[in-house]
């Protein structure tokens, strides 16, 4: 399969395993460019899976897949990928400076010279996400929002045609969450596509294509496509939309609490 | 006062023991420092024992040590693979069995040599005042390997350290790092055993690097601080062994030991300090509605 690249993602019988334990069943769908793309689900539906197969950290067993028009693995240079609270050891002397610095060893390698350019990408992308004045903290002397917004930081400095987050939003504090929301909004803007996980159908709604995952791809299209009453049955099980607000709950999942 | 401290080191033995000391010192500050950062004591320990019967071989049929310990390193990591690959035991399980399997193997080789006591003592808790001129024209080649090497994969080091999946994200190799990482533990040991013996190596290995990372905000911090606190301790054990009569290998591992635990409860202070002046939220709490 030749990826074609004014598609962002491109899976045709795609099956993510994890030994034999099968993630994501064949699925086969697309991904235009867009701005936002959403990607929703219930727990263990294989969200993360799927965005890790897309960096390249999990392995196509079987189907072939493509992102921005190459194989996971060659496209991850051009993309930046904000993992689900990356656990960071306690030990690791490493303040939030080197952690947003070392974004930028992604184009620098092993001996690229880190020179004044790089110095201001670390300094503006801090700034934008509001961490400067944490710059000499150690990652676990923070909240679990600051901790997302270094390493979301960390994630802007790779220079990248393509954003994927996992649950930016979940579990954190309102002034976080809402710094989040901007740069989102900001990247889309900027031309960057940004593909998310999110627990929240009205954000779903919002973004420009969504795809419903529950051990494969249940769907994948425009909102008004996707989110029907019939699919997020089909997905999230039958009686789960009893009392439907718009935010498909679920308490126990605040990842960040480590 | 003076000549107190500079008795010690009068003669030429005395100062090439200082020397070997300070060299293993470095390295193994060096090394030291990404051991303890992946937590791979157990792994440094290990090796430490898993040279045994590469050195007991050379002493048995006279050749040079340093290879007798470059081979036995290799079989032991290739053993370890080997159980890695084909069980579903743990990592330290396979480590677990090379460890006392090379130990015994070494005992038993070097109790064929007629100078048995002496022989294994020697392996296992060094001879500092024992080191020659060729000991240390070896020692500081491969300590300049060993720092030469950590320099250059400072990053994909640091990245492991940090994470290993975001490492792997921003193409900086990780397995690469870590095999490169055994590799250089290995040699570090081998560079060192002459001056404090395979055991205590250990010593000089996790004892710097510990202290170092209780006080130390950054990983080059950490290196120079351990870096420091291992040449202290060396010079150090070797004045105290010297006046007191012990065992100048064992009195300079234990005095990094027991700089740790001087440092422990100082670096307690310190951060509760700087937790009230930050402010810093207590772990796990993440819900926070700024005020």
């Amino acid at each position: 399969m030749t990826g074609t690249p004014d598609l962002i993602v491109e899976a045709r019988d795609v099956e993510l395993r994890y030994g034999s334990y099968i993630a994501i069943s064949a699925s086969s769908f697309q991904v235009p460019k867009v701005g936002v793309v959403s990607v929703i689900g219930p727990n263990g539906s294989g969200k993360s899976t799927l965005l890790s197969a897309l960096a390249g950290l999990v392995p196509v067993a079987t189907g072939q897949l493509r992102v921005l028009g190459q194989q996971p693995e060659v496209a991850r240079t051009r993309m930046s990928y904000v993992m689900q609270a990356t656990p960071v050891p306690r030990v690791t002397p490493i303040t939030v400076r080197e952690v947003v610095g070392l974004g930028r060893m992604a184009k620098l390698g092993m001996f690229g010279r880190f020179r004044r350019a790089d110095r201001a990408a670390v300094e503006s992308a801090m700034a934008r996400m509001q961490i400067t004045d944490l710059a000499g903290r150690h990652m676990h002397e923070l909240s679990g929002g600051q901790r997302q917004r270094v390493l979301i930081a960390q994630g802007m400095v790779q220079e990248h045609d393509l954003l994927v987050l996992d649950e930016p939003l979940t579990g954190l504090d309102l002034n976080s969450a809402a710094t989040i929301d901007e740069l989102i909004h900001e990247q889309r803007a900027d031309g960057c596509t940004v593909i998310l996980t999110t627990h929240d159908l009205d954000e779903a709604r919002a973004a420009d294509w969504v795809i419903l995952v529950s051990g494969r791809v249940v769907a994948s299209g425009p909102p008004a496509v996707v989110c029907t009453r019939r699919n997020l049955e089909v997905a999230y099980g039958l009686g789960s939309m009893h009392d439907w607000e718009g935010f498909l709950d679920d308490p126990a999942h605040d990842t960040h609490l480590h | 006062m003076i000549e107190w401290f500079a008795e010690p080191f009068a003669l030429g033995f005395q100062q090439r023991a200082l020397l070997g000391g300070i060299l293993a010192g470095l390295m193994c500050s060096v090394v030291g420092t990404w051991l303890v950062l992946r937590g791979m004591s157990f792994f440094g320990d290990a090796f430490t024992h898993g040279v045994v019967p590469g050195i007991a071989a050379a002493v048995a049929f006279s050749f040079n040590p340093l290879l007798g310990a470059a081979v036995a390193a290799a079989v032991m990591l290739v053993l370890i693979e080997v159980v890695n690959r084909n069980s579903r035991l743990s990592e330290d399980t396979a480590i677990g069995l090379l460890f006392v399997g090379m130990l015994a193997l070494g005992v038993v080789i070097i109790s064929k040599v007629d100078s048995y006591t002496g022989s294994l003592t020697s392996i296992l808790f060094g001879n500092a005042l024992g080191v020659t001129r060729s000991d240390l024209t070896w020692q500081l080649a491969l300590g300049a390997i060993v720092i030469l090497a950590s320099l250059v994969l400072y990053r994909p080091l640091l990245a492991l350290a940090f994470n290993e999946d975001k490492a792997e994200l921003l193409g900086l190799h990780p397995r690469m790092a870590h095999t490169a990482l055994l590799i250089l533990i290995a040699t570090a040991v081998i560079g060192s055993f002459q001056a404090v013996g395979t055991l205590l190596v250990f010593g000089l290995l996790v004892g710097p690097p510990a202290t170092a990372a209780l006080i130390a905000r950054t990983v080059p911090r950490m290196m120079l601080g351990a870096a420091l606190l291992s040449v202290f301790s060396v010079w150090l054990g070797l004045v105290l062994s010297y006046h007191l009569g012990t065992a100048a290998s064992a009195t300079m591992a234990i005095i990094p030991v027991m700089l740790f635990f001087l440092v422990l409860p100082i670096s307690k202070r310190v951060h509760a300090r700087r937790q009230a002046r930050d402010n810093v939220p207590v772990a796990g709490s993440t819900a926070q509605v700024p005020a």
